[in-house]
């Protein structure tokens, strides 16, 4: 090394390697460096893995947090160091994973940039492309997954897209090796040279920056000639780039101008005293582009953006042809046309939601009470009796079985059928694409209150499980309208609300009208309740959109799927699967220690009297003035977990309160009567009064979500604050309606 | 049981207890709480220094708010800090002073971007919010708040941020009324106060970055054409306006008078930019869809309920809310529907 004149530094390899140890690439081994960048998404991974095998390890990048991998292949004679860089969607540095790739990408100069593209995604992909050819000629397309893009009708001309781009594209299927070997051929060929990039860079950014631009760059130019992408560093500091303003004080930018130049020219390096103008001239163009920025105006960065997407854009549109039939278009319209119409549009949405509900309630009825009769009827006694075989002490058996056995039996039998009904429609309707058409009739209302038009599907979930419901506002991308359709969701009344509403109905407003009209009467009651939930969620959306939310930032988009046969058997396998065993397990998990909680508070007796006893009494005053009672309060307390217990819950406590013989299955176990006659009579004897129902079902309503909802409800927005908001808002609204029409009541009625 | 009246009136006082002691911002505990420290009105008035020059002690008095007594006390510990000096009989800013100036304009400059950019507020609002936020932004925070929105140089109205070493420049502008019938321009800058007049520019829809053309000017009168429609404004109104006049290159601009809002069922159209006006999310997310300049954009269906229409771009449809429309340029295309 010593030996070496110190004017060939520049053009050696070592020299190179030097560089590339600093960025902690390792060249002891290995002849050139392939850098390996894309979007997420991309299968960049699986490209990865089918180029190096096994032969790969992974780390960190040097001094950050970002993971990396590197792997090996070899071809021919020569060794190639693969160097995975973070997935980005484009290099303008505003992430440190930007960052990491970005100045992999310049400082490292690998000797090729592989970019890998989604053929699916094109326009959005290109973008990435775009850039990477802004800082190097030496790059490679590695145009993947082009057998699903074949699947959904789209072809990607590579030829073409090689010519507008201006370095070669090689499609691939990573998944099945499919192009690969292509790909490594024409990765040798441009790291030997044989293959030479000449990618047509973005030529016009409108508007007043393009004379900064051109300023700019004439400058870089002539301070430091060698290097070959000066209009790109150009706009980089234009647009306030720190690192590059550090790079070029430190002299890295120059030392990269010089190896440039030295690549190119073959005599001439960059040497001593040049070496030194080069930076003096380098640091003043620091201080120029300083003072340029302030005449770039204010639309800079849009037209910068703008530009490229429009480029990429142009260059996709050129590359793709797409082969569905005009055929297929018009079906879509006319099917469109209907759904969409003034007369037909409504009737059809309000038909099609009837049915699903229908058929849920409906078909709902025989499985949850054969389920019942299995769990509960069989295989509770069972239970019972392999507890007493055993000597399980009495309140072993009573807390295994008749506390955590018998609420999650509860629950699976009230919760499971209604559920897997449910959710196979609905996501049936979702897959063929109706479901976009109601979002895009109803968006209008929605807006009205700050919404968004999708908020009717999510709603449409809840009214089937609240907490499928909450999952279901991923697809609203704007955070203000999403968290609305969170936190409004408790406001559909779900599938496991349903029983209490029509039993308190039947029993307490049904009673009041002669037999004939009681079964008209008490389901117009209970609907009457879900149409005052979908007021609410109105008035709340408004509310929150105009306090709470009114920062969040908002943005507004739907898209309208061409119409899809759905695939019936698959559906149905994925929604049991994602949704209905998804929620019941959640429930599951909470449902376990309920049941605990309610048996020991049935039977753990201090100074005489059950712990259920003393909280009823400590919330009878409250309870009272809300117009329910302490048991109710106590009921909901916990029932937490599943809204399907608070029925059982209920009538045990009631039992166990008033002191009713004869009734129920023991102190502290949950039960449910056949006849709605009897229960009205257990209940009149604890002293419900109509008051009692209509707040009842107020109530049901209106309080806070079952627990399985606001653990999802922090899973998916992660955030304490709104799950404290979202559980605590319908509870407080709940207390104050309830309290309201109490004092109204026994204000008018007495 | 208490009878219901007495419960009812119970509430009702609760009600009317709590919302005079904790709405938001007017509430009596609120305001305690953030009643003016004495920093806040040091910085205040080194930005009053800024703007106007020098004042004397009752200018100063005026603009804080405050009494004589409280503006002595504050002039004096600024005098101490060696933030302002007298010059003849008034106060003005010392270098010290300007920097620390320069400090609060910037982060309430930045704030006012970060508002446009990143959050859904109104317009309206910006100011406001920044004149709160802006004493308790830290030096690193602005720098860290600098970063994470790319090092722009202007804020929403147009002014220029200060760098964080407090280097500034304002633009050279002319004001809207300085301009005669048929010139064209871009809006560089909105005054923002006074706060009325301000208020009814975000009525007209009037943005930073919008390209008019003088269409008439009267006495009391000034008409402008602009997103394809006609604005009327007063002298008053169009005197807070400050533009650049259009480079010739930059004519182009002028003929997309036409938004998307104004395309008819059936036709197509092709994209010539999203308008300044539209920020953040709500534009990567247009970007995203597709829209972009040169993208052949056609009518495809209206929603119900008034809502929605439906275009066709790049053989998506899409959804579009009227405001957005009226947010993207287009040139009507001669192509033929397919």
């Amino acid at each position: 090394m010593s030996e070496c004149p110190p004017s060939n530094c520049e053009g050696c390899p070592a020299h190179h390697a030097g560089n590339l140890k600093k960025l902690g690439v390792n060249m002891d081994q290995f002849d050139y460096v392939v850098a390996l960048a894309g979007n997420p998404n991309t299968g960049k991974s699986t490209v990865f893995n089918a180029i190096t095998g096994l032969r790969q390890h992974t780390g960190n990048w040097p001094g950050k947090t970002v993971a990396r991998a590197e792997g090996g292949f070899a071809l021919g004679e020569s060794r190639y160091k693969l160097v995975d860089l973070p997935g980005t969607y484009s290099l303008l540095s505003t992430t440190v994973d930007e960052e990491v790739a970005r100045n992999f990408i310049l400082f490292a100069r690998p000797d090729v940039t592989v970019v890998v593209v989604d053929a699916n995604h094109l326009e959005r992909n290109l973008n990435l492309v775009l850039q990477v050819l802004e800082i190097t000629d030496r790059a490679v397309v590695c145009l993947n997954l082009v057998d699903e893009a074949k699947r959904h009708g789209r072809t990607v001309d590579h030829r073409r897209l090689a010519r507008d781009l201006g370095v070669p594209v090689v499609p691939t299927v990573a998944r099945s090796n499919t192009g690969i070997d292509e790909l490594l051929n024409t990765v040798a060929g441009v790291a030997s040279g044989e293959i030479v990039g000449k990618p047509k860079r973005n030529a016009a950014v409108r508007g007043q920056g393009r004379r900064a631009i051109e300023e700019m760059t004439e400058l870089i130019e002539s301070a430091l000639p060698g290097l070959s992408n000066a209009r790109w560093v150009a706009m980089r500091l234009l647009d306030g780039d720190r690192r590059l303003e550090e790079a070029i004080h430190s002299g890295e930018l120059v030392e990269l101008a010089g190896q440039s130049a030295s690549g190119e020219v073959a005599s001439g390096a960059v040497v001593g005293t040049d070496a030194i103008a080069m930076t003096t001239a380098a640091r003043s163009i620091v201080e120029s582009s300083r003072a340029l920025r302030w005449d770039l105006g204010v639309g800079f960065q849009d037209a910068v953006t703008e530009s490229m997407y429009a480029r990429a854009a142009r260059i996709a549109d050129r590359a793709v042809s797409l082969a569905d039939t005009p055929r297929r278009f018009d079906l879509d319209r006319v099917v469109d046309n209907l759904v969409t119409s003034r007369w037909l549009g409504f009737p059809i949405m309000l038909g099609i939601l009837g049915v699903i509900f229908w058929l849920t309630i409906a078909g709902a009825n025989v499985p949850s009470g054969m389920l019942a009769t299995l769990l509960i009827g069989k295989v509770h006694p069972m239970l019972l009796a392999f507890g007493a075989q055993l000597h399980f002490p009495w309140w072993l058996s009573g807390l295994l079985i008749d506390g955590m056995y018998l609420a999650t039996a509860w629950v699976v039998s009230v919760m499971l059928p209604p559920m897997a009904i449910f959710f196979p429609l609905f996501t049936i309707l979702e897959d063929f694409g109706y479901l976009a058409r109601v979002a895009f009739n109803l968006d209008g209302m929605f807006k009205r209150s700050g919404a968004h038009g999708k908020q009717a599907l999510t709603m449409s979930m809840g009214f089937g499980c609240n907490a499928a419901g909450v999952v279901a506002t991923r697809i609203i991308d704007s955070r203000r309208e999403r968290l609305i359709a969170i936190i409004t969701n408790n406001f559909a009344l779900c599938n496991g609300r349903w029983p209490t509403q029509i039993l308190i109905a039947t029993i307490f407003i049904g009673g009041l009208v002669p037999a004939q009209l009681a079964g008209f009467v008490s389901a117009s009651a209970v609907v009457g309740i879900a149409v005052l939930g979908v007021g609410l969620t109105f008035a709340v959306s408004w509310f929150l959109s105009r306090t709470m939310l009114r920062g969040e930032p908002t943005s507004f988009s739907l898209e309208l799927p061409p119409y899809r046969p759905p695939r019936f058997w698959r559906t149905v396998y994925t929604s049991l699967i994602d949704r209905t065993i998804f929620v019941l397990w959640r429930a599951i998990m909470f449902a376990v220690p309920a049941g605990a909680a309610i048996w020991l508070a049935g039977n753990i007796n201090i100074g005489g009297v059950s712990i259920a006893q003393h909280l009823i009494g400590a919330f009878d005053p409250f309870g009272l003035l809300l117009g329910l009672n302490g048991v109710i309060l106590l009921a909901y307390l916990v029932a937490i977990p599943a809204n399907e217990i608070v029925i059982p819950t209920l009538l045990m406590l009631t039992v166990m309160n008033a002191g009713i013989g004869g009734v129920g299955a023991g102190s502290g176990v949950m039960f449910e009567l056949e006849s709605v006659a009897d229960t009205a009579s257990i209940l009149q004897a604890g002293g419900w009064t109509v008051l009692t129902g209509v707040n009842l079902m107020l109530f049901s309503l209106l309080h806070n979500p079952c627990s399985t909802t606001i653990y999802t409800i922090w899973k998916e927005t992660r955030s304490r604050r709104w799950t404290i908001v979202a559980s605590l808002l319908p509870l407080v609204m709940g207390f104050l309606v309830c309290f309201l029409v109490a004092q109204v009541w026994r204000l008018i009625i007495g | 049981m208490q009878a219901p009246l007495v419960n009812l009136f119970i509430f009702a006082s609760m009600c009317v207890a709590a919302a005079v002691l904790f709405w938001p911002r007017r509430g009596i505990v609120v305001r305690r709480r953030g009643e003016s420290l004495e920093r806040v009105l040091v910085e205040d008035t080194l930005k009053h220094l800024y703007h106007n020059g020098e004042q004397t002690l009752t200018q100063v008095a005026d603009a804080l708010r405050v009494s004589g007594e409280r503006a002595l006390r504050i002039v004096d510990r600024m005098q101490r800090g060696e933030l302002i000096e007298l010059c003849e009989e008034k106060f003005c800013l010392t270098s010290e002073g300007l920097a620390y100036a320069l400090q609060i304009i910037r982060a309430h400059r930045l704030w006012e971007r970060h508002l446009a950019d990143e959050t859904g507020h109104d317009p309206v609002e910006w100011h406001a919010r920044a004149e709160r936020r802006e004493h308790s932004i830290t030096r690193e925070e602005a720098d860290d708040l600098a970063a994470r929105l790319g090092y722009p140089r202007f804020d929403p109205h147009g002014d220029p941020i200060p760098t964080s070493d407090g280097v500034l420049r304002e633009a050279e502008t002319l004001a809207l009324p300085q301009l005669d019938s048929g010139d064209a321009a871009t809006i560089v800058h909105l005054e923002d106060e006074p706060a009325v007049v301000y208020a009814q520019l975000m009525a007209l829809g009037v943005y930073v970055g919008m390209i008019l053309r003088i269409e008439a000017k009267t006495e009391g009168r000034l008409v402008l054409a602009a997103d394809g429609r006609s604005i009327i404004l007063a002298p008053v109104v169009a005197g807070n306006i400050s533009v650049r006049r259009l480079e010739p290159f930059e004519s182009e601009e002028l003929e997309s008078a036409e938004t998307l809002a104004s395309l008819q069922p059936g036709d197509t159209a092709e994209v010539v930019r999203i308008s300044q006006k539209c920020r953040g999310v709500e534009r990567r997310r247009l970007m995203d869809l597709g829209v972009v300049p040169g993208t052949s954009i056609q009518f495809e269906r209206r929603g119900l309920t008034g809502g929605l229409t439906a275009y066709r771009v790049r053989g998506t449809v899409i959804g579009l809310r009227e405001e957005q429309t009226t947010m993207i340029a287009i040139r009507p295309s001669k192509e033929v529907a397919s």
